[in-house]
């Protein structure tokens, strides 16, 4: 772990922004003109697709990214994804996800049987619960996050928050550009 | 009864012991789903027998109350005799067959009400073996918080009067040893001896100081990365942690919907100016078609849009003034279409497009 964190951040963002615009360019080459919302999804999808795959399915996120663009992309976008990792995503259906019952109610019945009681509990136990809510919450955060462990959760979201700076950092770099880019056009 | 096992030929003892007493009656002690503070539940256990509300002969009631205060005593001999494991399913023996939901022998264990969600949830269910991994991941998680070394101390007197009827020893022994690193733990409550700091003999102590070490560490990095994590415990930083992810990938999504690139590297995006004012006349049904359809939609992206055009929606009276007024050197669209939303109440101008109109001109409302 120490070793992939310790890789350069540069080549890191080079790698980013070269992938991220190899997959914009697919999704234009599909269609010139795009709504707005359908512009942003390409440049979203193309953003996370090419972040996650500069770590090359090392993290759990990274995996659970491309997993559910496999699942939900469908043409442009599948099209562009492929590109980006280099290799054809397996056809997958959505899994439709089941609950059981029994196992809803059973979790409602404790829930509510504790907060029945109504009771202050000590500082501890306060600390206890409030841990374990924000756990939960990262663990919705994080892609692919529900099954991990708590420390690999830890481990997995510091991965998950540096690349998110990476992605960011580049995103806003070229944002920037093309803002200076087009007030040099308007003013000749 | 419970039907445990009998791993331990004392177990099978009180059990007879307790078989001979018609118990049913301390079934009725009905107000246990309620309690909580556990001391009041001690204090009616050990002290007040007349308690009871349905017993009917005075000699059955003295029978019982002899018989609990039997098992308290074999309780704390067993403890004292044999290993913290024996201990607790004992405990846990006398608990469910008394079908009440926690005992606890020390008459001080009112921090213990701390523990009383894991307790009443184990009390009546069967599902211990969720609520001890629970109840080990809290242990965990609060190990780094530091608050441990408060729940350790608090462990140390009801392991060794017979603590809480937590489902199984492992789970205790991982609540009790958990302070190991930050309060002197013991594995050992035969002989009350607390080992030295740090020296946790227990494999399940060193494992779990292990796996708080793990996560401090890691904790630590994350410090690093996330800003203002300077906090100490554990919930806040958890909480920082939860803010800043949201935050980067609220800017994720912010930034994909910016304007991006201009005329060369991802020019087949945007349709920029240039392009823009060059096929003026026949783009501008497009564009209009475009809007109202975005419109219908969601407003924002109908502005969006526009903005992405360098265009911006105006009420048609200040469109028409403003053609009038100035020259030809802006590209003003006027939406009058019958749908087009330029009421009175409408303005929205883009800074680009109408950079050279005196800025109170524009406020309208």
């Amino acid at each position: 772990m120490k070793a992939r964190m310790q890789m350069s951040s540069s080549v890191v963002k080079q790698e980013f922004f070269k992938k991220w615009i190899k997959g914009m360019q697919i999704y234009s080459a599909f269609n010139k003109e795009m709504t707005i919302m359908e512009r942003k999804r390409a440049i979203k999808l193309s953003a996370d697709v090419a972040i996650a795959s500069t770590r090359s399915a090392t993290t759990q996120w990274s995996r659970a990214v491309v997993a559910d663009v496999s699942t939900s992309a469908a043409g442009a976008a599948r099209a562009a994804a492929e590109e980006i990792l280099g290799r054809k995503l397996p056809e997958r259906k959505a899994l439709a996800t089941t609950c059981s019952k029994k196992i809803v109610r059973r979790s409602h019945q404790r829930r509510s049987k504790a907060a029945a009681r109504g009771v202050v509990r000590s500082s501890a136990a306060i600390a206890k619960k409030l841990v374990r809510n924000r756990t939960r919450v990262l663990k919705r955060l994080v892609p692919g996050g529900k099954k991990l462990d708590e420390i690999s959760l830890i481990k997995e979201t510091l991965d998950y928050i540096a690349c998110l700076q990476v992605q960011v950092d580049v995103m806003r770099h070229l944002a920037a550009a093309a803002e200076s880019l087009d007030h040099q056009q308007i003013s000749f | 009864m419970q039907p445990i096992s009998g791993e331990f030929g004392a177990i099978n003892t009180l059990n007879g012991l307790l078989n001979q007493h018609p118990i049913s009656s301390l079934h009725n002690h009905g107000q246990l789903p309620q309690f909580d503070p556990v001391d009041d539940f001690l204090e009616q256990m050990l002290s007040s027998p007349a308690v009871y509300p349905c017993a009917d002969d005075h000699s059955q009631q003295q029978m019982e109350e002899h018989s609990t205060s039997v098992l308290a005593s074999k309780l704390r001999q067993h403890q004292i005799n044999s290993g913290a494991a024996k201990a607790l399913m004992f405990q846990r023996q006398l608990l469910l067959s008394t079908g009440l939901a926690a005992g606890n022998g020390a008459p001080r264990s009112p921090t213990l009400s701390d523990h009383n969600d894991g307790i009443d949830g184990n009390g009546f269910k069967s599902i211990q073996e969720n609520d001890a991994s629970i109840k080990a991941l809290f242990n965990g998680f609060t190990g780094s918080l530091g608050q441990i070394s408060n729940q350790s101390e608090h462990f140390h007197q009801p392991q060794n009067f017979g603590g809480a009827g937590i489902a199984t020893p492992a789970a205790m022994n991982e609540a009790t040893v958990s302070g190991s690193s930050g309060g002197g733990a013991s594995g050992q409550p035969r002989q009350r001896v607390r080992a030295r700091r740090g020296q946790a003999t227990d494999p399940h102590s060193i494992a779990e100081r292990l796996r708080r070490e793990r996560i401090a560490e890691r904790m630590k990095s994350l410090q690093e990365l996330v800003p203002n994590a300077n906090k100490t415990d554990k919930a806040s930083m958890l909480d920082e942690i939860i803010d800043y992810v949201k935050f980067l990938q609220l800017q994720v999504k912010v930034l994909s919907m910016s304007r991006l690139g201009g005329a060369s590297a991802v020019a087949p995006l945007v349709t920029d100016m240039s392009s823009e004012t060059s096929k003026e006349g026949t783009s501008m049904s497009l564009t209009e078609q475009e809007v109202t359809k975005l419109m219908e939609e969601d407003m924002g992206s109908a502005m969006q849009y526009l903005q992405g055009k360098g265009l911006c929606l105006m009420p048609i009276s200040l469109a028409t003034a403003i053609s009038t007024a100035t020259g030809n050197s802006l590209k003003i669209n006027t939406n009058s279409d019958a749908q087009a939303p330029t009421s009175p109440t409408l303005s929205v101008l883009t800074v680009q497009s109408c950079g050279n109109i005196k800025g109170d001109a524009i406020d309208q409302g």
